[in-house]
């Protein structure tokens, strides 16, 4: 099922048709979308709301099925997939950042990270450093002990990013992921995705009404009615938009980690993560 | 990609343990409904146990004996013709058998008391005073005066309301009328030695009991008996004490009768007694069936979004299932081994008096019973309760664990 990888493209989507049916309504929600996404992208799905944006998000994501069309993520064919197989490949390309309910609920945030990596097959021992690493990372250390509803929603939302990354994820998917927070928060959460994806590579493919979140793109995929509308347009590298008051220090420890990880997993990379990805402009 | 990993036990049994707690008065509240239908449950059912087997053994020591052996055709004729003309040869089965406790030589037959002006219709039966002993109670029912003497004496034991009915009283003399096989109708004078009350009215109604010499000669039958009684060293040995004679003594023209077979009326009851208890549990079970479904369901309902994510980070379905099956049988171990703990408790708490019905002791007595019951905690009933309770509740943590599976991301997670 692994195509060789030949282009740079982590998501490729060709005629992508989805319709839900309400009774015998059908409400077309794609409507041959065509999309591609390069590896290390850091890309914002704009449009207004019943554009298609989390329909397009679950499907590249393998949560939802389409009716028609191609979707490629990291070189395996989603569409085709069973029940199974789609959960598996979630559970090892795909990370979720999603508005709201990111996390367990009955699990620190310590333990909300180590949750997925022992999902991956990873010991009790070996998941906790891990998470004690990616709590760090998104300056949540000092509050990993903590249960979910004892954390504001941007703190949530941090473990929720952190959980993301921690499986090692080709792509993190973030619908709405600062909706439910205040414009601060919001813009901090954005600063905090971006260097992340600086520092790792890591493609990021956002959905967003928010326009703080728009500025942040380096690419901006405007839907309307199901359709990819202002296809490609690529936005000018916005600096960070208040890269000042990011809480994240721009730390020289990217390269380390990145080792850390690969040691840790000792799973063969077949994502070209080779060292820390150029920015792109 | 197919590289399935498990979770481990611990795992489950931690998330498990922590979504009980999630809300713990609905899992307090479950939790209790649990213990309190068990343990009623349990107590119960002791008292169901141990109100038949007391019943049980009331109507074996009160007169029946766990077997008897006849002449074939005698339990139903009682007629005096068909008897064992020579028991010996069956007495030599039952001597030194570990499986027995006591057997004794009756005759039966029905007759006449008549004391003064006053007569009353009778069960005449003749034993021997001392084998007697070793199989029933019915010395211990003695009211007044003293047992029978062994040989010919003409010593008369009557039932309480007999004696009350013709208005005898120790040492009257008493006519004794009944017919011999041959059809002749005799008469002797017996004298009252003694009033038997054995708590049975069937049985104190119409007792008169002579030494069993004393019959043998007055009916002029030598050595022969209408019945073999036997008393088992243990009722459990009962049917195979029955398939043993049977083989022994089958073609000899004898019929071979446990207690079940003596008084339909009784067994019946026990049946009834049995399914009865049946339907308790089953009444109790489906209540805990349905909290427990109940709770996984509501728990189901609160927890849609948050299993949506679970799968939607990974999490298998296959692993969902087995989480909430989990939580399900955690809080059926709990329960279980609560609610047992209690009716246990409480079993042995009344175990120690016994539960005492004698305002309705009347009734009971038709029934073979002491008004004083003592709960008894068996092996079989524990296990048909936590079996029932185990499998029923394991039956209703299936259900959510299943519909948890059938969970469609897509739906639970619309806010999205
Ligand atoms: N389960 C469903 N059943 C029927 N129609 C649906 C369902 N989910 C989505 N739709 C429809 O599909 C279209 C796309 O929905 P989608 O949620 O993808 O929009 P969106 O761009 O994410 O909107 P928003 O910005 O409000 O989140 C909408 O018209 C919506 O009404
Ligand atoms: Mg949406």
């Amino acid at each position: 099922m692994i195509q060789p990888d030949n282009s740079s493209a982590i998501i490729t989507v060709k005629k992508l048709h989805k319709c839900y049916w309400v009774g015998s309504m059908p409400f077309p929600a794609l409507n041959g979308v065509n999309l591609s996404i390069d590896r290390g992208e850091f890309a914002v799905l704009a449009g207004r709301s019943g554009s298609g944006k989390s329909t397009l998000l679950n499907v590249i994501g393998a949560l939802e099925s389409a009716d028609n069309g191609e979707v490629i993520v990291n070189g395996e064919n989603i569409l085709g997939m069973n029940h199974t197989e789609r959960t598996l490949f979630r559970l090892h390309n795909i990370g979720f950042v999603f508005q709201s309910f990111n996390l367990i609920r009955v699990l620190s945030a310590r333990e909300n990270i180590a949750y997925v990596c022992q999902l991956q097959g990873m010991d009790k021992k070996e998941s906790e450093g891990i998470a004690d690493h990616w709590l760090n990372e998104v300056d949540m250390g000092h509050l990993g002990y903590r249960r979910p509803d004892q954390l504001s929603g941007g703190q949530q939302q941090r473990v929720a990013v952190a959980r993301a990354l921690a499986t090692n994820p080709k792509i993190v998917l973030a619908d709405e992921p600062t909706a439910n927070l205040d414009t601060q928060t919001g813009q901090r959460l954005m600063c905090l995705l971006q260097q992340l994806n600086d520092k790792f590579g890591t493609t990021f493919l956002i959905s967003s009404h928010d326009p703080d979140v728009k500025n942040a793109a380096r690419r901006l995929i405007k839907l309307a009615d199901g359709q990819v509308v202002r296809k490609w347009e690529k936005i000018p590298p916005a600096p960070p938009p208040i890269s000042k008051a990011c809480p994240i220090k721009n730390l020289p420890l990217a390269g380390r980690i990145r080792q850390f990880l690969r040691k840790k997993r000792k799973r063969p990379s077949k994502t070209g993560e080779k060292g820390p990805t150029p920015r792109r402009s | 990609m197919s590289n399935a990993k498990r979770l481990s036990l611990t795992a489950y049994l931690s998330l498990a343990l922590r979504n009980l707690l999630r809300n713990p008065r609905r899992t307090g509240i479950t939790l209790a409904t649990m213990i309190f239908g068990i343990a009623t449950l349990t107590l119960l059912s002791a008292l169901n146990d141990g109100w038949l087997e007391q019943m049980r053994d009331n109507f074996i020591l009160s007169f029946t004996g766990h077997i008897q052996i006849h002449a074939s055709g005698f339990e139903s004729s009682q007629n005096l013709n068909d008897h064992i003309k020579a028991p010996g040869e069956v007495i030599l089965l039952l001597q030194d058998s570990p499986e027995i406790q006591g057997w004794t030589q009756r005759i039966r037959t029905s007759g006449l008391v008549s004391l003064g002006g006053s007569s009353a219709g009778v069960q005449i039966m003749a034993t021997d005073p001392e084998q007697e002993t070793w199989v029933t109670h019915m010395h211990r029912g003695l009211k007044q005066g003293r047992w029978l003497n062994p040989g010919t004496s003409h010593d008369l034991l009557l039932g309480i309301t007999v004696a009350q009915n013709i208005g005898a009283e120790i040492g009257d003399r008493i006519v004794l009328m009944a017919q011999r096989p041959n059809g002749e109708m005799v008469s002797e004078i017996f004298f009252l030695r003694g009033i038997l009350e054995t708590g049975a009215p069937q049985i104190d109604r119409t007792l008169a009991l002579i030494p069993l010499n004393a019959a043998q000669a007055w009916f002029e039958m030598g050595e022969s008996v209408t019945d073999i009684v036997i008393r088992a060293s243990s009722h459990e040995n009962t049917a195979s004490l029955q398939l043993q004679f049977n083989r022994k003594l089958s073609g000899g023209g004898y019929e071979i009768l446990a207690w079940q077979d003596l008084d339909p009326m009784v067994r019946q009851w026990l049946e009834f007694s049995d399914a009865y208890g049946l339907i308790i549990i089953l009444v109790v079970v489906a209540l805990v069936l349905t909290e427990i479904l109940n709770t996984m369901l509501i728990a189901l309902h609160e927890r849609q979004k948050e299993l949506g994510i679970m799968i939607a980070i990974g999490t298998r379905k296959s692993q969902i299932f087995f989480m909430l099956l989990i939580e399900a049988v955690m809080l059926i171990l709990l329960g279980g081994a609560l609610g047992y703990g209690v009716g246990g408790l409480l079993v042995l708490h009344l175990s120690d008096g016994g539960i005492d019905l004698s305002y309705f002791a009347n009734a009971f007595k038709f029934f073979y019973m002491d008004p004083v019951i003592l709960p008894l905690l068996t092996l079989d009933s524990a296990t048909r309760i936590l079996g029932t309770t185990l499998v029923a509740a394991l039956l209703a943590g299936l259900y959510p664990a299943w519909r948890a599976t059938k969970i469609e991301i897509s739906q639970s997670l619309r806010t999205f």
